[in-house]
């Protein structure tokens, strides 16, 4: 599932009841989420370089000739294209939905290329977040309501992982609100 | 921040006809546009074949004259047989049969099967598609154009080999060259595109070995088009600067080398024949996994099977050549090294056999051509094995055994992969199906059309006779007369293919079901509508809705 707490154990963080409040404090804690892309990095390197040896097959032969300048720059174009296009590919496809816990604070800011960052807070104490089974634009949508208004979170995320996202957050939400009641401490 | 779209509008079909068709850049537009372009072309290099045939249909010459068709007295025009020649391999080679397997069904149905909303590069599609056009009018332009021998166009062979393609006059022989450059153009922006797509846009779970057959064979093909298609293109761009700006490439009188681009040619067009046919493998898989009602035979081994071909396909180009005077180590080397090849297709006949038997086996119209297919790609394929030996191939090279050999495996191999194609999906691609009689008609007028145009070929190469040539001894007439009827069949059967296609599409009967054949039909374009909207998997398809336990 293409989202990542930011933290050591890389789970959902139990929230202790201790509170962390936004100014100067860290986070409670920190959500990543972006679409889903199916080549892992390393799938990249491994396809670009099988690529570059196949192609020096026929450049082996021509070796020693004049033909072979007339080859080289019409192979070595072709794969600089399939690499600048695959590259483009990830970049098209970065957006960051970054989602940030405090006690008395949520924030979530939204990267996407050759955009604004875009961006919402409100405090956990109103915020309700919603599963939207098909009233909006993808099957169970999953909102995040407070401040006056209300925003998607993990639209590009598969149903199936928004619904898990949503339990979690369900769960989450209101242990983050009971954190910044009066007489927790936070930690020594 | 993304403010939250509750109760948002469906998105509607508004574009106009024009926008839709000539600005598209929608992958199931675009594939339907490449599928329908091949199509005109391929009845145009179809046409050159009827020509070719009503002349060879018996000894003497008595249709291409040097004072007009079917002049008497007739003076032989051997131009106009070479100019033939040429074109219906440029034409069929460049612009048929990688479009409508490749830049038709490649577009149309690899982003549904791997739940991708479009192509990666959706403007990009668009480019390729008009390059290949583009391409398509420069070829029938240089046909046109003043060139070898003072007459229209140039005869040297698709395959371009200098010193014939450098000496050519008149301005065709470049036109054609510039022809086949905005082809490997259009193909190898495609190429990226299609590999860029596969690799980064599968839905999520869809790891490569759970990929469909089809667009694995897409991917491989992908990937050979982007290996060996610059090859091409540094080539004849040499052949062109041979041909204008004095260079000697491949003169031998300025120290070049004309066997040179002869490998380098090879080195393109091997990788080609498998481009060629390894889409059709995919659909064949389909096919017949659909009709046996069974799950495609060991799908693993079939993966590898085409990513072997693939990687084979690059290392025995010169056994289209070893009549050139190569060493007799490399002519061994090319003969092991093309047998190879025998293995990973045989594991493929294999499996499909495989996947029939004990299957409950529905003859079907698609599953007709499969069986075809099936069959004569086989034929094909063992004739190959007979002319990878070197010793062998002395006798047969440049005769008529060879042309039944390629024709076997891509006229009679390739062809009915996109005849099955087509019977497959037109019901998803238009939302009517086709009338199953006509389609069984036309199945059986194509297979004993084409069977009677190719197999006694296979007798006049046994007896010598030489390909490329507009006339012969009378002692070859007999089964040249049959070859002929054979293919006026062959002609007739397209003629009735193009009555099917409107008919289906004007009055075919409508398709309610998103999936119309069964439940073995499992992959994604069959859990869409027929016709599918103008979008599709906005939103990323279910893991259940394409993972299915018995298929792998």
């Amino acid at each position: 599932m293409p989202i990542e707490w930011v933290n050591e154990t890389k789970e959902a963080p139990e929230i202790s009841g201790a509170s962390f409040h936004d100014r100067g404090q860290p986070p409670l804690a920190v959500l990543h989420l972006w679409p889903h892309r199916s080549l892992p990095k390393k799938g990249f390197v491994l396809f670009i370089a099988i690529t570059f040896v196949l192609v020096l097959v026929p450049l082996l032969a021509v070796i020693g000739t004049p033909v072979l300048w007339g080859l080289l720059p019409f192979v070595l174009v072709a794969l600089a294209l399939m690499w600048a296009l695959l590259q483009k590919n990830y970049r098209d496809g970065e957006i960051l939905e970054e989602l940030t816990l405090w006690s008395d604070r949520v924030t979530l800011i939204r990267r996407a290329r050759r955009q604004p960052d875009q961006s919402w807070q409100a405090n956990p104490y109103w915020v309700t977040v919603q599963l939207h089974e098909k009233a909006g634009p993808v099957e169970k949508y999953l909102t995040l309501k407070g401040a006056g208004r209300e925003v998607e979170l993990g639209a590009f995320l598969s149903s199936d992982e928004r619904a898990d996202l949503y339990l979690i957050l369900a769960d989450l939400l209101p242990r983050v609100a009971a954190s910044a009641a009066p007489g927790h401490q936070p930690h020594a | 921040m993304a403010d939250a779209a509750i109760h948002g509008h469906d998105h509607e079909d508004q574009r106009g006809w024009f926008t839709r068709w000539f600005m598209s850049t929608n992958h199931k537009d675009i594939g339907i546009l490449y599928l329908f372009v091949s199509g005109v072309v391929g009845l145009i290099s179809v046409l050159f074949t009827v020509f070719m045939r009503l002349e060879l249909m018996s000894p003497g010459v008595q249709f291409m004259c040097m004072e007009g068709f079917m002049a008497d007295p007739c003076t032989p025009n051997g131009h106009i047989w070479n100019v033939m020649i040429t074109y219906h391999g440029v034409l069929m080679m460049f612009f048929v049969v990688i479009p409508a397997l490749f830049g038709g069904f490649g577009n149309y149905f690899m982003p549904l099967q791997i739940g991708a909303p479009d192509m990666a590069f959706p403007r990009l599609n668009n480019l390729s598609f008009w390059l290949y056009v583009t391409g398509v009018c420069l070829g029938v332009a240089s046909m046109l154009t003043p060139g070898g021998n003072s007459q229209l166009g140039s005869g040297v062979g698709w395959v371009l080999y200098p010193p014939l393609s450098t000496t050519e006059g008149g301005m065709s022989m470049d036109l054609a060259i510039f022809a086949v450059h905005v082809s490997g153009a259009s193909s190898i922006l495609g190429a990226i595109n299609m590999i860029t797509t596969f690799l980064n846009m599968r839905a999520p779970g869809m790891t490569l070995f759970k990929v469909p057959l089809f667009s694995w064979s897409i991917f491989v093909t992908a990937w050979l088009i982007l290996l060996s298609l610059p090859v091409l293109a540094g080539a004849i761009t040499m052949l062109l600067t041979d041909r204008n700006f004095g260079t000697t490439f491949f003169d031998p009188a300025g120290g070049g080398d004309p066997i040179l681009y002869q490998h380098i040619l090879w080195f393109f067009g091997h990788p080609e024949v498998y481009i060629i046919i390894l889409p059709g493998f995919g659909i064949i898989s389909h096919v017949i996994a659909t009709f046996s009602r069974k799950p495609i035979f060991g799908y693993l081994p079939m993966v590898w099977a085409l990513v072997a071909i693939g990687v084979l396909g690059f290392v025995v180009w010169a056994h289209h050549m070893y009549t050139v005077g190569m060493s007799l180590t490399q002519q061994s080397y090319f003969m092991l090294a093309t047998m190879v090849i025998a293995v990973p297709t045989g594991v493929k006949v294999f499996s499909w056999i495989a996947t029939m038997w004990g299957g409950s086996v529905e003859f079907k119209v698609p599953m007709l051509w499969a069986f075809g297919f099936l069959f004569l790609f086989t034929v094909g394929g063992v004739t190959g094995i007979v002319l990878s030996q070197a010793a062998v191939d002395r006798a047969y090279h440049d005769t008529y055994y060879v042309v039944a050999h390629f024709h076997y495996v891509m006229s009679l191999g390739a062809v009915f992969a996109i005849f099955a194609g087509i019977y497959f999906y037109i019901g998803k691609m238009s939302g009517r199906q086709y009338p199953e009689g006509l389609g069984r008609i036309h199945f059986w007028m194509m297979f004993i059309g084409s069977n009677l145009t190719f197999f006694p070929q296979h007798f006049l190469g046994r007896q010598g006779m030489p390909r490329r040539y507009i006339d012969y001894p009378e002692a070859f007439a007999f089964w040249n007369t049959v070859s002929s009827i054979g293919a006026f069949i062959s002609f007739a059967s397209f003629v009735l293919f193009i009555y099917i296609v409107w008919y289906t599409l004007t009055r075919g009967e409508k398709v309610t079901e998103n999936n119309y054949w069964n439940e073995y039909a499992d992959t994604l374009e069959w859990t869409l509508p027929s016709p599918p909207p103008e979008h599709t998997f906005e939103t990323l398809p279910k893991q259940s809705d394409w993972d299915k336990g018995h298929a792998h």
